[in-house]
């Protein structure tokens, strides 16, 4: 998706883990994704580099469907869609 | 999807690399791995109850002379503690630690209940190899 699409997008769930290092967004993301349906979208909060390389691997591992990441200053929003 | 299985032979009782293993842990929890950490010599002091909790009981395996600004670094970083990722992988998704008999008896611990509540039995060295020639991954740390 674009960076303008996702900007516009409503998401069932939001996780904020700017204020953790790896493998805090990751392991945020794994506990977070059980709580929402399948179909849902889920935005991962992470001012960690390595997460926006981490989070679409990991998507592509468990089945779950990454949509895109967006850069705000500071931090990423990294979004998908769990399968 | 297939279960995958990382097996871990966890021979360090260093703070450095305990908390690596606890990263690699959480990583491999995160993918919904199966894994199996057996805790060998070194490892087992760590694990021992009133001694492991504390990073202050636990040696650093590389830069020695650095530790305290090893620990502050990762405090300022909001890490956890290695026996927090531990606990947050059990958590997570099937993690099991075994304690080797031997390694348990060096530092004087017998039974499960002399280490740290994480722990799920004391094994000997067959149940390692078993569980190493099955797993997709193999490590030692």
């Amino acid at each position: 998706m674009t960076p303008e699409e996702l900007k516009n997008i409503s998401v069932a769930k939001s996780v904020d883990a700017r204020g953790t290092a790896c493998p805090g967004p990751l392991l945020e993301a794994k506990k977070a994704i059980g709580t929402i349906s399948t179909g849902d979208i889920m935005e991962v909060l992470s001012a960690d580099e390595g997460t926006k390389v981490d989070i679409p691997k990991w998507c592509t591992k468990q089945g779950h469907e990454y949509l895109g990441t967006v850069e705000e200053s500071g931090y990423y929003k990294i979004f998908l869609r769990k399968k | 999807m297939e279960e995958k299985k990382m097996c871990i032979g966890l021979f360090t009782g260093s703070v450095d690399k305990l908390t690596a293993a606890g990263v690699v842990i959480s990583g491999a929890a995160a993918l919904d791995m199966k894994v199996d950490i057996y805790v060998l010599l070194q490892g087992a002091r760590a694990f021992r109850k009133g001694i492991g909790e504390n990073a202050d009981n636990l040696p650093m395996a590389e830069n020695t002379s650095m530790k305290e600004e090893f620990m502050q670094a990762l405090k300022n970083l909001n890490v956890k503690t290695w026996v927090e990722f531990f606990r947050e992988a059990r958590e997570l998704a099937d993690v099991k630690i075994h304690i080797c008999g031997l390694a348990g008896k060096i530092w004087g611990g017998e039974k499960l209940e002399d280490f740290l509540d994480l722990a799920d039995d004391i094994c000997g060295i067959g149940a390692y190899i078993a569980s190493a020639q099955e797993a997709d991954v193999n490590l030692f740390i």
